[in-house]
């Protein structure tokens, strides 16, 4: 059977309830702030363990593995919760791609919950022990649970990969022509497309360091010359950082297939542009520019590659005959309204008011009081909230009596 | 041609299993979750209007256990559900999927709004005033309570629509506020505080000071007993609100098989929670931790091994079987029912995922046709290995390896659809040959004995291949 015609009947007989560029777009967004996670909780993660294991060579290195120990830990929460986002909308445009290369590796997928929990426990008896005077050997706790997750990124990058390389799935599930349900193997991974996005650690977590040193700049409990010790390690990072990225990234850019001719589309090489524009900038502007600006630029690379990454995928899948803009589209505007008018009222009041509380709590020593614009959006957080579910109750009640009588 | 996808098979517990142990885990995790963002508002709201800072003391460690507890295997068992029924039932998380997008990205709202609020909430104990962490814990109660709002709408919805409505309509307001969501909701939201509370009691446990610890368990208790009470007569309510299919199973196989258990639960959970409500200076570590184990397993295990089982034989609506065969028409969504097709032409021909060499049955394959049909079309609810805890095939056929028995069962009741609670699998007689020539032979044990020195390629096709 022509895999082209079975990826067409295969997607879901339910149609889409609304345009398919809607949901690539979000699918695109919200991968770029997964992404962002990913890579600076790798990048913290590692430092934390590079600075828990330098902590007699000088003053500062136990506060930096402590902080990049927390910055990892709540990092893991938060690339998970952001990592649902783009999954969901991948599983409503590539579907028959994202289910096919799943199952055919299932047990890897399964797998991956259970070491992602483990490497997370690991990550947590890291960070209750790392205080002053830790014993060695608890960085063994936190060497384990890089591993798992450079393992889990592993097992994501192979199931995105395969899902993109439809004409090897039936020579995966039956080898010779005998089935094999077990999806006990990770059946493609491209090591060039892996490497480079798991590099991208080390100059997330230099922009970080920028960041962090402007952000602490108004706290003055911190030990002098702490701040001074960590902008220079973020500038070097930084700097290097995206160096290497680019290579890999050039080296990606040589390993797709020549007829997809991808290395002459311009979309790829702005994402090199990217990366070498930020080496440019922290080489030469680290001590100018604001670390928040920094780090816009690094959230710059990572939407280019975003975009790259689905050109890459449409490329791919086009050979197939494959493309979502033909689906099938039941819209919903309800649903629809109830996500967006969520993430503008939820998102924005409730989520806005925590991140305030916490980015300014953060800045001051002692009991931060709120002002006025803080504690009205702590009102009004509240207040959404109320509403919300109200209407939410009202409006279901309302179609569940009608659909009572109607039916 | 049908859009049906490769499968994957776990000998004996299935993938039904493995889908049930990740998913019980993460209803006691997120549970538990929801239930205390409202003890801490409750006990913070106390805290604050009769001047009790020493209450947040509690508050904090409890919300330290529960960023280990919920937010580690609470959220990635989340994800974790996902990922298992997708290689378990990938036509069934698409139905889903396809129509609850907008419910589930607004849940990816509140999931996000949560995790930063459970960080903030814990973290800012003591470093941000106290009206202001007041309003922040009962923001974080009432944005965890709408993700079991939203989600409850989608599994119930699993269940049933209830109606005519959905199928006619294909609007999600139709399949969220089913007949059975209201029901099922208060289940959910009654026994988020009965969990809330026995894990509150593990972390009260270990509280030095008498007087804090008595004052907090006469509040959590008593809320933890009201939860339980709404929770059970919510039960009552939802069973009300069951399909037929759900009603036989239930009376046929769930009640004989679980009823004891959940009722000696039920029991032993209010005694409990009056017993540390009347004594809460006996309350220890030793007591807290395994009454938590009981009531987690024993209790949550056959409640949701009891929705999986009442669903049979669909997965989603009630228009998608657990084999992944559209079950009937949904003009909605234009949507349309694959049975008949199969009965006309057989899943060998229609299934894109069929080795070629398989796609006709011979004297040669008919073993190996046999095993891999077998698994397509029974394996998401049935193991296959005799003894197997997931409604063993072979046990249910009693071992017997008299195959034109079993095809009479295939082409009789299974043929028609008149066992209720399962699905009607209708196919072409070399198809129904190959698959009762199969279980024959793994009741009559020839299959076992033959490959038993090999695991990694079917059974089947190593006995076929060292017979030529």
């Amino acid at each position: 059977m022509d895999i082209g015609t079975v990826m067409n009947v295969m997607r879901d007989p339910a149609g889409i309830p609304a345009h398919p560029e809607l949901f690539r777009i979000l699918m695109i967004v919200t991968w770029v702030f997964h992404i962002a996670f990913v890579t600076l909780t790798l990048g913290a993660a590692s430092l934390a363990i590079y600075a828990f294991w330098r902590r007699d060579t000088g003053p500062y290195w136990t506060r930096l593995s402590i902080a990049m120990t927390k910055v990892a830990k709540v990092g893991v929460s938060l690339l998970i919760v952001l990592g649902v986002a783009p999954l969901l909308f991948t599983q409503v445009i590539y579907d028959p791609q994202w289910y096919a290369s799943n199952v055919l590796s299932a047990g890897w997928a399964i797998g991956f919950i259970f070491t992602l929990i483990i490497a997370y426990c690991l990550w947590f008896a890291f960070y209750f022990s790392n205080k002053e005077g830790a014993k060695r050997h608890i960085g063994i706790f936190a060497v384990i649970a890089l591993l798992l997750f450079l393992l889990d990124g592993l097992i994501m990058h192979a199931l995105s990969y395969q899902a993109l390389l439809p004409g090897q799935w039936m020579d995966w599930y039956a080898p010779d022509g005998v089935v094999d349900t077990r999806g006990a193997y990770l059946h493609a991974i491209q090591w060039p497309r892996y490497f480079f996005i798991i590099s991208l650690s080390v100059p997330a977590i230099g922009l970080y360091l920028l960041a962090y040193d402007d952000y602490l700049k108004s706290r003055p409990d911190l030990p002098e010359g702490y701040l001074g010790f960590v902008r220079p390690l973020g500038r070097k990072l930084g700097a290097s950082g995206s160096l290497f990225a680019l290579i890999l990234f050039v080296w990606w850019q040589f390993d797709n297939p020549s007829d997809s001719n991808l290395i002459v589309q311009p979309g790829g090489w702005a994402v090199g542009a990217a990366l070498l524009v930020l080496w440019f900038e922290v080489t030469f502007f680290a001590d100018k520019l604001h670390g928040y600006l920094l780090l816009c630029g690094g959230l710059v690379v990572l939407l280019l590659l975003a975009i790259w990454r689905e050109v890459v995928r449409a490329t791919y899948l086009s050979a197939y005959g494959y493309s979502i803009v033909d689906q099938k589209i039941n819209a919903d505007w309800p649903s629809l309204a109830l996500f967006f008018l969520t993430l503008a009222g939820v998102g924005g009041l409730v989520g806005g008011f925590y991140l305030s509380l916490l980015y300014r709590a953060g800045r001051v020593q002692g009991v931060y009081q709120a002002d006025r614009s803080i504690a009205a959006m702590g009102t009004g957080a509240v207040a959404v909230l109320a509403v919300w579910i109200a209407v939410f109750f009202l409006y279901g009640i309302a179609i569940f009596i009608e659909n009572t009588f109607a039916y | 041609m049908l859009g049906m996808y490769p499968t994957f098979y776990v000998p004996y517990i299935g993938s039904a299993w493995v889908m049930g142990i990740i998913g019980v885990i993460h209803v006691v995790a997120s549970h538990t979750s929801v239930g205390a963002a409202f003890l801490f508002a409750v006990l913070e709201t106390k805290a604050y209007r009769d001047d009790q800072p020493e209450i947040m003391g509690f508050i904090k460690r409890y919300g330290v256990f529960l960023l280990v507890f919920s937010y580690i295997i609470g959220s990635i068992t989340g994800p974790g559900i996902w990922y298992a029924i997708t290689v378990a039932s990938p036509r069934g998380v698409s139905g889903l999927i396809h129509n609850f997008v907008w419910v589930w990205a607004a849940e990816w709202v509140y999931f996000t709004v949560e995790v930063i609020g459970v960080y903030a909430l814990v973290y800012l104990i003591g470093k941000v005033d106290r009206l202001t962490h007041l309003k922040l814990t009962w923001s974080f109660a009432l944005a965890s309570w709408a993700t079991m709002l939203l989600i409850v709408g989608i599994l119930s919805f699993m269940m049933w629509p209830g109606n005519e409505g959905w199928y006619l309509t294909g609007s999600t307001n139709d399949a969220f506020y089913n007949i059975n969501f209201f029901a099922h909701l208060g289940v959910r939201t009654g026994s988020m505080f009965v969990m809330a509370a026995v894990v509150g009691f593990m972390v009260a446990a270990g509280i030095k000071d008498e007087d804090l610890k008595r004052g907090v368990i006469r509040v959590i208790a008593p809320i933890g007993l009201l939860g339980g009470l709404f929770s059970v007569m919510m039960f009552l309510y939802y069973l009300q609100t069951l399909p037929t299919n759900a009603k036989v199973m239930l009376q046929a196989y769930l009640i004989p098989a679980y009823a004891n258990t959940m009722i000696g639960i039920f029991v032993a959970t209010t005694a409990y929670l009056v017993f540390v409500w009347w004594k809460p200076h006996r309350l220890k570590l030793y007591i807290a931790v395994p009454m938590f184990l009981a009531i987690a397993v024993l209790g949550v295990w056959p409640e949701e091994r009891m929705r999986e089982s009442m669903r049979k034989p669909y997965v989603a609506g009630q228009y998608i079987y657990s084999n992944q065969v559209i079950a009937r028409d949904v003009p909605g969504k234009s949507i349309r029912g694959e049975v008949d097709l199969i009965a006309e032409k057989g899943l060998l021909k229609l299934h894109p995922f069929i080795p070629d060499r398989l796609r006709e049955v011979t004297d040669d394959n008919r073993l190996e046709v046999g095993e891999l049909l077998a698994k397509i079309a029974c394996a998401n609810c049935h193991a296959l290995e005799p003894g197997a805890p997931l409604r063993s095939i072979p046990d249910k056929l009693y071992g017997s390896p008299d195959k034109d028995m079993i095809a009479a069962f295939l082409r009789g009741p299974l043929k028609h659809g008149a066992a209720p609670y399962m699905p009607r699998i209708d196919l072409p007689d070399q198809e129904v040959d190959a698959i009762a020539a199969y279980l024959a032979s793994v009741n009559a044990g020839t299959l076992e004995k033959s490959a038993a020195s090999h695991t990694s390629a079917p059974i089947t096709a190593l006995i076929e291949r060292e017979g030529k």
